[in-house]
């Protein structure tokens, strides 16, 4: 989808280019389809990877019994191992009827993926990458997008400087920004949904609040946050130990505090990234069956991109957590923004931000933040070098590459 | 006032007496005087350091009148206004030399005017092209869609303008004074550049005076003067309906590219059998292929025999010879109604009307100057850096070397000079292909074939899942000893042009196989690959 989106944002900037399209017409419908047929032939490659593994494949949803030895039961049938994983992720979270009456009127990002056609009204609540990235993508497609937050950012665990850039570039982009906003109730009228939020201001000494309504909105999409799938599991019942939200508790070896019972993934509410259960899992796999003992995912300097438009991306600490780690006499900062050259001769403009966190006296590298075209394949590289410990000296005596948007990491004063 | 005192002092007491002691006198007195004035002192300690070590030759001001008469002089003079000389003239400056550039033509060189700059404008709307081939996959119906390049050379156009003034401002700002004119070493015995018949002169001069697309005449190839270079690529008018390109490296690979993406009908004609011959052979072979996949129709074994001129446009007469067949059979093709015939064939210094051979600075046979690591001339005081070196033709090579220079010779730091090692370079084709380090060939050439090992992988990337149009994603890794350091870099695809920075950061950090495989994956991407290979 967010494919499509770039798209649709280069259509906004054909004119200028010297491109004269005709009338343009979107269609849902065809992405949906072949977005759809994509995932479906995935799902066949990893059923084959799965086979030609010898692997067993059962279907259901498993629930461990009261036996001693661990065993889950599936459908009836008992299967047990003496190591066993539980990676069974996580869902989006909802809020109930009774927190917010007609909660259950929107959707999540499961329903995104069901919708069968473009929103011509959209709703987004929430202020995490998800709710970023779907009100991107809705926006930038044609649907008239609002963002509903909390508080009067988004993004807020990100170094303020991607905070408040991508704050400004979703409301550049034409989205509806509520800030110190929350959603009080829904509900279903024969035009489509009516939102009622309450913003507080937060300036103001007394505690008023503003009652608004949006109307007609086809799309209301909580975008609140994520919750592990432990509830049906019966883990409780083998005593491994879950924190107060249902994450299962893991040592840096993915162990639980049961012996043979382990996990990866969201379940555990790490980190939560594909390739950050994908390596966790197969370091587990080395331990237990190759006699790797020591073999675990080490969890520092995840590197970590959003789909945002532009794109962000981030690894290591933020200024603050830097600041807050070493003392401010210990962190320099280095950092720039430009206008890309993509965007010399376009009338849509985009920014490009970096920032660099260095430490001590060698400036050795302990975060780096980015917001602008290409920052998507632009990170992992320097995710390599960060990992590797690299100074401030070590990017600048790197030969710049030129004309791209990553050689200002490397001529930073 | 102290500054001005400065300058004049030299050119008073810096005679050739680099050994009398006498002058030594002079030098203990004169730091008490411009104490106050932290970078004029050191400007003048350079000053007085250079002259002591230049022994062998003997230059005096006070001996040759006219030179210190009527010379206006710089404490740095840097002849060409591109990517190097600007560099290097600015952070001079910064350092508190007073320094000139003469620039014959625009401000920026062939990067900001006839290069980078205006090649990536045109690659960016190739890139448009594209997306308008793939928008009806992703659910967009586009109308009938017209291309216009009147308008993008406008704006592109308008573009480099604004730059140049850019350039200019940032001189004007540093306080350098630009000389407009071409720039010719006199007679002098000590180095003077006269210009538009005035004379100036510095006892460092930096040479960057860039180069030019290599020409065949009409002698070689009769009719070879019909064709443009990717000079003249900047000044087209219009989209050419039929184009033919000569060329095999990494300029004729992006011009074809471009114009063929934009809709012109193109050739290219090669010598050989595949594209960019110095680059790793997976990324040769590969962006060979692509560009047939493009609608590229490709020559090769093919060379122009020469060219003629009808009212329907030019007609290029081909030679193409067949290195399998046993006798040396040609074959000759005519493409007719070419509009546009674009010789990308090499480039060549800028030396010839400098009259550098009057100075005795060494050039190669093809004219490029020598230079040692620290940019020395085997003249002393005068350096070179940039093109008209003939290494690595890169803006960010040109100005990475002019600040090193700088450094060394207005900050004092000796050992300043430019790593030329593990350079990254980035080839805007279709896809975009970057590269850095060695090739398989190279590493096994210089460690044997038992100490390399390669990991590659070749994908369709996910853009591409849902268009009928595709283009592949290569990736290799040349690695080395027991240890796997990586040595070389090597891919092809949509977005290596931004992802090859970062990985080359950390191959100049030594980065072995392991570096890359405890990083974690970032998902979905296509960069992700290269930390995932097995």
């Amino acid at each position: 989808m967010w494919n499509a989106a770039v798209h649709a944002e280069y259509l906004h900037d054909h004119n200028d280019y010297g491109f004269d399209v005709g009338n343009v017409r979107f269609s849902w419908e065809t992405l949906k389809a072949k977005r759809d047929a994509y995932v479906t032939h995935l799902n066949r490659i990893y059923r084959n990877n799965l086979d030609k593994a010898k692997i067993q494949t059962v279907q259901g949803y498993a629930r461990f019994t009261d036996a001693p030895e661990p065993t889950v039961e599936v459908n009836g049938r008992k299967y047990t191992a003496p190591h066993i994983l539980i990676a069974t992720g996580g869902q989006p979270s909802v809020l109930s009827d009774d927190e917010v009456p007609g909660a259950s009127l929107g959707i999540t990002s499961d329903g995104f993926f069901e919708l069968e056609t473009l929103p011509k009204r959209s709703v987004i609540v929430g202020a995490g990458y998800i709710a970023v990235e779907m009100a991107g993508i809705l926006s930038t497609l044609g649907s008239k997008t609002s963002l509903i937050i909390r508080q009067t950012g988004v993004l807020r665990n990100f170094d303020t400087f991607i905070s408040t850039n991508c704050t400004k570039e979703l409301q550049n982009t034409g989205i509806d920004l509520w800030k110190n906003s929350q959603v009080k109730s829904v509900s279903k009228t024969d035009k489509g949904l009516e939102v009622t939020i309450v913003t507080k201001d937060p300036e103001k000494k007394n505690d008023e609040e503003k009652i608004s309504v949006i109307q007609e909105v086809d799309c209301l999409l909580w975008a609140i946050g994520r919750q592990p799938n432990t509830s049906g599991l019966n883990i409780g019942g083998m005593g491994v130990d879950t924190d107060e939200k249902g994450h299962i508790i893991v040592d840096e070896f993915q162990n639980t505090n049961r012996s043979g019972i382990y996990a990866v993934g969201d379940v555990c509410g790490k980190a939560l990234l594909t390739p950050v259960a994908i390596a966790a899992g197969r370091k587990l796999a080395h331990r237990l069956f190759e006699g790797k003992k020591d073999s675990k995912l080490d969890y520092s300097s995840i590197p970590t991109v959003v789909f945002s438009h532009p794109p962000i991306g981030t690894v290591g600490l933020t200024e603050e957590e830097a600041i807050k780690a070493r003392g401010k006499e210990n962190i320099k900062i280095y950092k720039t923004s430009f206008t890309p050259m993509y965007h010399a001769i376009t009338s849509r403009k985009s920014q490009c931000i970096m920032k660099l966190v260095c430490e001590g006296k060698e400036e050795k590298v302990v975060g780096l933040h980015m917001q602008g075209l290409g920052c998507d394949e632009m990170l992992q590289g320097f995710a390599v070098a960060i990992k590797m410990g690299a100074t401030k000296a070590d990017f600048d005596k790197t030969v710049a590459i030129h004309p791209t948007s990553s050689e200002e990491f490397v001529t930073m004063r | 006032m102290l500054l001005r005192t400065c300058r004049l002092l030299p050119s008073v007491s810096l005679a050739s007496r680099t050994h009398s002691p006498a002058s030594f006198l002079v030098m203990a007195i004169l730091p008490q005087l411009t104490r106050t004035l932290a970078p004029c002192r050191l400007v003048l300690r350079k000053r007085l350091f250079s002259s002591f070590r230049r022994h062998a030759v003997t230059r005096s001001m006070a001996s040759d009148p006219a030179a210190a008469a009527d010379a206006t002089r710089f404490d740095f003079l840097v002849i060409g206004g591109g990517s190097g000389g600007l560099a290097g003239a600015r952070r001079a400056a910064e350092l508190g030399a007073n320094t000139a550039v003469i620039e014959s033509h625009k401000l920026g060189g062939t990067c900001v005017n006839v290069g980078c700059v205006p090649k990536k404008v045109m690659w960016n709307a190739a890139v448009h092209a594209e997306y308008l081939h793939d928008h009806n996959d992703y659910g967009f119906d586009v109308g009938n869609v017209r291309f216009s390049w009147e308008t993008l050379k406008a704006k592109r156009d308008a573009y480099v303008t604004h730059l140049n003034r850019i350039y200019r401002n940032n001189l004007d700002k540093a306080k350098i004074q630009t000389v407009q004119g071409y720039a010719r070493f006199t007679d002098a015995p000590e180095p003077t550049v006269e210009v538009n018949g005035r004379k100036y002169t510095a006892p460092h001069i930096l040479i960057a005076t860039g180069g030019q697309p290599s020409v065949l005449s009409d002698d070689e190839v009769p009719g070879a003067s019909l064709g443009i270079t990717s000079d003249g690529f900047f000044e087209l008018e219009t989209l050419p309906k039929r184009s033919v390109i000569v060329g095999a490296g990494y300029i004729a690979v992006e011009m074809a590219g471009i114009l063929s993406t934009l809709g012109s009908k193109t050739s290219l004609i090669i010598r050989q059998t595949g594209v960019l011959r110095n680059f790793d052979t997976f990324i040769s072979t590969n962006c060979t292929k692509e560009l047939q996949n493009t609608g590229i129709d490709l020559w090769k074994n093919s060379q122009v025999k020469s060219v003629s001129k009808t009212d329907k446009g030019l007609e290029v007469t081909i030679v193409t010879k067949d290195p399998e067949k046993k006798n040396d059979e040609e074959k000759i093709s005519v493409i007719q109604e070419v509009d546009c015939l674009l010789w990308a064939i090499g480039r060549q210094p800028n030396t010839s009307g400098l009259n550098i051979g009057g100075m005795g600075v060494d050039t190669d046979e093809k004219g490029h100057i020598i230079v040692d690591e620290f940019q020395n001339t085997n003249r002393s005081g005068i350096y070179a850096v940039g093109d008209v070196c003939g290494k690595a033709l890169l803006t960010p090579v040109a100005i990475a070397a002019g600040r090193k220079l700088a450094h060394r010779l207005f900050e004092g730091k000796k050992d300043s000079k430019l790593d030329y090692s593990s350079i990254p370079t980035v080839v805007f084709s279709h896809p975009p292909i970057g590269t850095v380090g060695l090739t398989e060939e190279e590493a096994i050439k210089a460690r044997g074939k038992e100490n390399i090992k390669i990991y590659k992988t070749s994908f369709t990337p996910m853009y591409h899942a849902i268009t009928s149009r595709k283009s592949q994603c290569i990736m290799k890794l040349v690695c080395e000893g027991k240890e796997e350091k990586v040595v070389g870099l090597h891919m092809q695809g949509l977005g290596c042009d931004e992802m090859l920075q970062g990985f080359a950061v950390a191959i100049k950090m030594g980065a072995t196989k392991a570096d890359f495989d405890k990083t974690v994956a970032i998902h979905p991407t296509s960069s992700e690959e290269f930390v995932t290979m097995r």
